[in-house]
């Protein structure tokens, strides 16, 4: 472990800035939120801003992508496909424990499993991550029951813990003990450890009641889920709050599903569009002739909790699908977050009343 | 997986489209070769796997391949049901379509050699059987009794009439035929296909049957095959679903734990059953 100011951090960055696109959390000014975004101006870069509504997964996979480009003319029957050069060297700097897990599980579904998304292997190919210890949670953070933080365990280049003045930063991989060793950053004695340890405690210890308690219940949730015991009742219970708006999706570090459209421009060309989805859609599963193998909102619903919980799933991940960001619980204008969910199920097993 | 079967993945190879053939109301029969030779000559498929076809301006879908992993054409048997199909519908002889693929496991040939197999088809529930047909008849030699039952709503409706008329001619090769109402100049079955798969003298033990058409169907031909004893784990069928991808990522064709682009399309009625959806 070394030691960093906050000085060398801003060199760090800056130099990192010579060759990544630089993204991290800012505040935006006309929505008062902290945004995870490209940062073209390195001093809105803010550290210790709360957790951005939005997970960093758009970097890799972002809402609308043009995959590929093609020009076809019937008169002369030609078709020409262009394929893109999606590679571009990018940086995530401050990025919080729960996010970056979500991005590992992107990646394992994206790259491990039968076939690699090739899409999102070219967005993934250069890429530097700077995690960020967080010091305290947020008021909607369960990090601790989905083992995803409050610090990271792996995946970073480099970690940061902030330690009073200065930052304790440990290396993930080359890439970033090569920096440290550019910057010839003072290694930090046995005692960083000892800090690094208590500054983590003090974080897990100040997680309210709530989240501490969920924690054992995700693990029981996960295993009805898995193994089907959860009454229809149950369901048509959560699903009765879906407002179909697709906001816990797109908010979610984990969620990868994706449409793909031909959008046919008036030059002649087609751009081939790759959209993020949601299985909350009533269209996601309609087939040609109208088709749909699943109708009730609530069949949709358990689909994105069973994908989220269930073992089936979690191979795929090699963890749990929720990573504890909490968000989907903020954006959901029902009251079916995910640690709702399992509080519901939770209210099945013990056959407590609800409030 | 087949070492030889690098799918196309994600930029789709172009083909053309050098023949087109009608089947029945509204599903064209579409031959294609691929414009690059190396893959004219590298692309093979296994029965029961599929393709994603781009109809250029018009968008990409999932479709179920008809000809043998040998010796039979490339080609596509299509329903025009939506807008992507539309679209194929309107292309002539010349035009130009993109394809990825194959995907899916496919139709079990290998293991299944030395058995009787079983076809009962519905509709156009012939097209993902074909496949699995030519192959299983170009091996005969490999099989037990071969059967194929067959039903549709009418005499118009039988797909593959050039096929079906070579098959009936064919040695060792028991094919059953049905239609819901009696026509004058029928001299076949009269009758739903799980009446007529009802009646037929079927193998049981070291049997396998392949079932496809429209649900109503398949559940009243599976009830007919398990009373006569065929186990659940030796009866397969192809599903289909909504499709973007086709490389298990985009998720849409997910059914329960499943995803029928890469654990499917081609599941035992055993798997079906504990899938949790309807199918």
């Amino acid at each position: 472990m070394y030691w960093l100011t906050s000085e060398q951090l801003e060199l760090l960055i800056k130099k990192l800035g010579e060759e990544y696109k630089i993204f991290g959390p800012r505040h935006d000014r006309v929505s008062g939120e902290v945004i995870f975004d490209h940062l073209t101006d390195l001093s809105e870069l803010d550290l210790q801003a709360a957790i951005p509504y939005n997970p960093p997964r758009f970097i890799l996979f972002p809402h609308l992508e043009e995959i590929l480009k093609y020009r076809y003319e019937p008169e002369t029957k030609q078709a020409r496909i262009e394929q893109l050069n999606l590679l571009e060297p990018k940086a995530l700097i401050g990025l919080r424990s729960c996010d970056l897990t979500g991005l590992l599980c992107l990646d394992r579904f994206f790259l491990g499993q039968e076939f690699v998304d090739e899409f999102y292997l070219a967005h993934r190919k250069k890429l530097f991550i700077i995690s960020n210890t967080c010091l305290r949670p947020f008021p909607q953070c369960f990090c601790v029951c989905t083992d995803s933080g409050p610090a990271a365990k792996e995946g970073f280049d480099l970690d940061l813990t902030l330690a009073g003045r200065g930052y304790l930063v440990e290396a993930g991989s080359k890439k970033g003990q090569a920096l440290i060793d550019e910057f010839k950053l003072p290694e930090a004695g046995p005692e960083a450890s000892v800090l690094k340890k208590k500054i983590i405690d003090d974080s897990v210890s100040s997680f309210d009641r709530w989240a501490l308690e969920n924690k054992a219940w995700i693990s029981r949730a996960t295993n009805r889920l898995t193994t089907g015991f959860i009454k229809p009742e149950v369901w048509e219970y959560i699903g009765n709050q879906c407002f179909e708006c697709g906001a816990c999706s797109f908010v979610c570090p984990t969620c990868s599903c994706f449409n793909i459209e031909e959008a046919n421009q008036e030059s002649g060309e087609t751009n081939r569009l790759r959209t993020w989805d949601s299985c909350s859609f009533e269209g996601y599963t309609k087939m040609a002739g109208d088709n749909n193998p699943r109708k009730p909102v609530e069949d949709r619903r358990n689909k994105r909790f069973f994908c989220k919980l269930s073992y089936s799933q979690s191979k795929k991940y090699l963890r749990p699908g929720c990573v504890g960001c909490g968000r989907c619980a903020r954006v959901c204008p029902g009251d079916i977050g995910l640690p709702n969910v399992v509080t519901y199920i939770r209210r099945e097993i013990t056959g407590e009343a609800g409030e | 997986m087949d070492k030889n079967l690098v799918p196309i993945t994600s930029v789709p190879e172009i083909a053309t489209i050098v023949d087109i053939r009608d089947e029945i109301n509204e599903v064209k029969s579409f031959y294609f070769t691929f414009d690059r030779p190396e893959i004219e000559q590298a692309f093979k498929i296994r029965s029961g796997q599929f393709i994603m076809c781009t109809v250029f301006k018009a968008g990409e879908f999932a479709v179920s391949l008809p000809f043998s992993p040998e010796n039979d054409p490339k080609h596509l048997s299509v329903r025009r049901v939506g807008k992507v199909t539309a679209g194929l519908h309107q292309l002539e002889p010349g035009d130009k379509i993109g394809v990825r693929g194959p995907f899916g496991n496919g139709f079990p040939f290998e293991e299944i050699k030395g058995k009787n197999i079983i076809y009962v088809a519905g509709g156009i529930g012939l097209i993902p059987l074909r496949s699995s047909i030519v192959h299983v008849l170009q091996h005969r030699q490999d099989f037990g009794r071969v059967i194929l039952v067959y039903g549709a709503k009418s005499s118009k409706e039988l797909m593959y009439k050039e096929s079906v008329k070579e098959w009936q001619a064919t040695e060792n090769f028991e094919t059953h035929f049905t239609i819901d109402r009696s026509e004058p100049g029928w001299s076949g079955e009269v009758g739903f296909v799980n009446q007529l798969t009802a009646k037929l003298d079927l193998p049981v033990e070291e049997t396998v049957a392949f079932v496809c058409g429209p649900p109503v169907m398949f559940n009243a031909v599976i009830k007919e095959l398990k009373l006569k004893g065929i186990k659940e784990q030796n009866i397969y069928s192809t599903l289909e679903r909504h499709m973007k991808c086709g490389i298990g990522k985009c998720q849409h064709c997910a059914i329960g734990r499943t995803l029928v682009c890469v654990d499917g399309p081609v599941y035992t009625y055993r798997q079906i059953r504990t899938l949790g959806e309807q199918i």
